[in-house]
């Protein structure tokens, strides 16, 4: 008699529990740190509300939604592993918030020719491009280019500023 | 044996007598060899006072910077265009040609200008014109003037009087500008807070197109320099970029990523007819027509690293072109098909190279490090390109053989992406 | 004595009858949210590693894509290598053949073997090419033409033009053998003056600036007639 009505409390404290905070799993420990991709918050934007609540996911300095710029390697395009958990919460907000779009501008450092530089960005641009769709976005939502080697955000000439200036930056409808 | 005797002593005969015509013919590029400049006399022009700047001055510059000529002093006393030059005189200061002139006033305003060159060994006149200018056209009629002395002595077509279009970039501010081939005259075409680059001439000379990012990313335009009307030729999802002009104007080389990657198509001017030219699983990128017509050159990493490769426009598989060094960039054929200008990443960094495009042998014509965007002149014998000096960007020209060098005095903070135009029509 | 057990009992059960309905639906609504619980957690996983591995997948690609490229490179590279490489075995083949033939027909000296129409053919060939402005290809002609006709009297001329397209293809080293054979070997011939302000350029060409002054003073003084010593004097006077 005792057990039964423990359960039952147990129960409805179980379901005012998954109203408010979230469940805490019971089957040991889950494969991976979700904390990092944020899954589990995901804001829901009004494309009528563009400057409202809905952009404050995206200019939260605490949310990882915050973050926009993507570092590549010399003479690579593919995304470094420490870049995977930004790609990974942009491509559930694309997929969550199908009204929004983005557009990638891609850039190169200032070695060489401008118009080969252009086309480094745009491969870059492209890589960010297609792991957001891998995540959900869809085509539509997303443009990527080029910025080549024109606006640079770092002039200096060395080897952490040319780091800095190969970059994919993310850039959601009304930030450019 | 007789006979085979008279017919060897014959053929001596002739072939000192073909020699002899072919040293006559090259003797500035072979005997010389670009170390003996061509020495020449111009003399002050009877009545050039009438107008607000000489016009000697303007054909004396222009010889004096071509790396050709030596200009013998003539003394400030003008020489009319009727007068009989002392050839005695002039062969004793070393002057192998001597040119005189006139300028005599004409109807509305207008004035006449009647020019002779002669040759001072001969005592022969190698030629004769005369032209028509407004008082304002000095330096067009001087850059006119300097091109048929170039072309008598020569035998190459003069480009003084052509026009050159590059970018500056003062602050934030981007202008892209057109200038006469000296750097003096310029005007702004298009003055925007966002990069241009990648201009190129149409080949008459009346548009350019170039690659603007006011839309927050590149968008190809032509812009008809007349008017200041502009027409966008790609702007699709993704980068548009690297125009270039087919030879008969028609048709513009263009990159686009609207299918994913940088890849080369042609459009019309007025961006219609879009047309894939190639298709490949890399970047290919800066085509560039060869002068017939009949190829592409155009830069690939295909191959893993940047190479030049070139492709038929009937179609067919990319010929890879540049085998040497791991960055080989930028492709611009000769205007005479001869040869080949690009980019080359040496031990010394980014340096112009030039490349024989029947025997692919090549050198490195520059000594700078930061070299861009290399534009042949249209008698292909100079090449333009950007480089930098003392941390500014700066326009500096070499001669195809490496020999003559020249740096462009264009007054601007920074400047770059150069393109030499065609000769006027 | 009476026992009040069932009464509190069967009030007791009358009183529980709601509550075990009750516990009933506890139950199954605890199951039941367990269970979406369970699959919602699931699914959120496949769907992470889903996601997580094509991203892995596609960097995969990327990275097979450039490796492909870079052995596409290495590919053509060994083609170029071995099409220059059979090239110039087959020059090699052609000279060896040539030497070989005169040999062979040794004897009566290369001289007497000249076919002239072969001779003068060939010079033309590779005059006209050096007036093509084909400088590499008219030194490489003219190399093939002075030993081919060893006994040829076009020699000095032929050298000199040699020389001349050497310089010109800015094969300097060779283009100085070229000016020194005709300087040396004949002194008299009309070509030897030009041949040695040739020296003198090539000198320049070195940057050898001393040299080249003492080689123009050499061309005034061993041929003051000639135009090479005028044009010697001009640049040495400027």
């Amino acid at each position: 008699m005792r057990y039964p009505l423990a359960a039952s409390m147990l129960a409805l404290a179980l379901l005012a529990g998954c109203s408010s905070t979230p469940m805490t799993s019971d089957q040991g420990a889950s494969v991976e740190d979700r904390t990092a991709s944020s899954a589990g918050a995901i804001p829901t934007v009004r494309p009528d509300q563009m400057q409202g609540a809905g952009l404050a996911a995206l200019r939260d300095p605490n949310n990882i939604l915050s973050k926009r710029a993507i570092m590549f390697d010399y003479d690579s395009f593919t995304i470094r592993g420490e870049f995977m958990p930004l790609v990974e919460a942009h491509g559930r907000f694309l997929a969550a918030n199908p009204q929004m779009k983005m557009l990638i501008q891609g850039s190169a450092d200032e070695r060489g020719s401008r118009e080969y530089n252009l086309a480094l960005g745009q491969k870059r641009s492209d890589a960010v491009k297609k792991s957001l769709m891998l995540l959900g976005a869809k085509e539509a939502q997303i443009e990527s280019v080029s910025l080549g080697e024109e606006k640079p955000q770092c002039t200096e000439r060395n080897e952490a500023c040319y780091a800095e200036n190969r970059r994919g930056e993310m850039l959601y409808a009304g930030e450019f | 044996m007789k006979l085979t005797d008279l017919f060897r002593y014959l053929l001596i005969t002739l072939l000192a007598a073909t020699a002899l015509s072919a040293r006559a013919q090259l003797s500035i590029e072979i005997t010389g060899a670009g170390a003996n400049r061509f020495p020449v006399a111009i003399a002050v022009m009877e009545g050039e006072s009438q107008l607000p700047r000489g016009v000697t001055d303007v054909v004396r510059g222009d010889l004096e910077r071509s790396g050709l000529f030596s200009l013998i002093e003539m003394g400030p006393k003008p020489v009319g265009e009727t007068a009989t030059p002392d050839f005695a005189y002039l062969r004793t200061r070393g002057a192998d040609a001597i040119a005189v002139g006139t300028v005599v006033p004409a109807q509305s305003g207008k004035y006449e200008l009647r020019m002779r060159l002669y040759d001072t060994r001969q005592e022969a006149q190698l030629d004769a014109l005369t032209l028509t200018m407004t008082p304002a056209q000095y330096r067009i009629t001087g850059h006119k003037i300097a091109d048929i002395i170039y072309e008598r002595i020569t035998g190459l077509k003069g480009v003084f009087s052509t026009q050159i279009a590059y970018v500056v970039k003062s602050g934030k501010q981007y202008k892209l500008q057109i200038a006469d081939s000296d750097g003096a005259n310029p005007q702004t075409a298009l003055a925007s807070n966002e990069p241009i680059i990648s201009p190129s001439w149409s080949p008459d000379g009346t548009r350019l197109a170039y690659v603007s990012f006011e839309a927050k990313k590149p968008v190809v335009y032509v812009h008809t320099l007349a008017t200041g009307l502009r027409a966008v030729a790609a702007n699709f999802k993704g980068s548009n970029s690297a125009p270039s002009w087919s030879p008969d104007g028609s048709r513009l080389a263009v990159v686009l990523t609207k299918d994913g990657l940088s890849q080369m198509y042609t459009v019309n001017p007025d961006g219609s007819g879009v047309t894939r030219l190639a298709s490949s699983s890399s970047i290919d990128t800066e085509p560039a027509f060869s002068h017939d017509g009949q190829w592409i050159y155009f830069t690939s990493d295909r191959g893993g690293s940047p190479q030049i490769y070139r492709i038929s426009t009937q179609g067919g598989r990319a010929e890879r072109v540049t085998f040497d060094g791991s960055y080989n960039v930028t492709p611009r054929p000769s205007p005479d098909g001869q040869t080949m200008t690009y980019i080359a990443r040496t031990a010394n960094g980014f340096q112009i190279a030039i490349m024989d495009v029947a025997t692919r042998q090549f050198a490195v014509l520059t000594d700078t490090g930061r070299d861009e965007s290399p534009s042949f002149a249209p008698n292909s014998r100079m090449i333009l390109y950007a480089t930098e000096i003392g941390g500014r960007g700066v326009l500096a020209a070499v001669s195809s053989d490496g020999r003559i060098k020249q740096r462009l005095s264009v007054q601007a903070a920074d400047v770059r992406e150069p393109a030499w135009g065609p000769l006027p029509r | 004595m009476m026992r009040p057990a069932p009464w509190i009992a069967l009030l007791a059960a009358l009183l529980s009858w709601p509550a075990h309905a009750g516990l009933f639906d506890d139950a199954e609504a605890r199951k039941e949210i367990m269970r979406i619980r369970d699959d919602h957690t699931a699914r959120l996983d496949a769907l992470e590693s889903s996601s997580r591995a094509s991203l892995q997948l596609a960097n995969q690609i990327e990275a097979i894509k450039a490796e492909m490229a870079k052995l596409r490179g290495d590919v053509e590279l060994m083609m170029h290598d071995m099409e220059s490489v059979k090239k110039r075995q087959q020059d090699f083949y052609v000279d060896l053949d040539a030497r070989l033939r005169t040999l062979e027909t040794g004897g009566a000296g290369p001289a007497a073997q000249i076919d002239p129409a072969a001779e003068s053919r060939d010079y033309e060939n590779a005059l006209n090419l050096l007036k093509a402005g084909k400088y590499a290809e008219a030194a490489t002609a003219f190399d093939t033409f002075v030993t081919t006709y060893a006994g040829s009297s076009f020699l000095p001329s032929a050298h000199f033009w040699a020389g001349s397209a050497a310089l010109q293809a800015k094969d300097i080293a060779r283009a100085t053998q070229h000016f020194n054979t005709v300087v040396n070997q004949w002194p008299q011939d009309a070509r030897a003056p030009d041949a040695l302000l040739g020296v003198a350029n090539c000198q320049r060409a070195m940057g050898e600036r001393r040299l080249e002054q003492n080689t123009l003073k050499a061309v005034i003084s061993q041929y003051p007639d000639s135009a090479a010593a005028k044009s010697a004097k001009q640049r040495l006077g400027s």
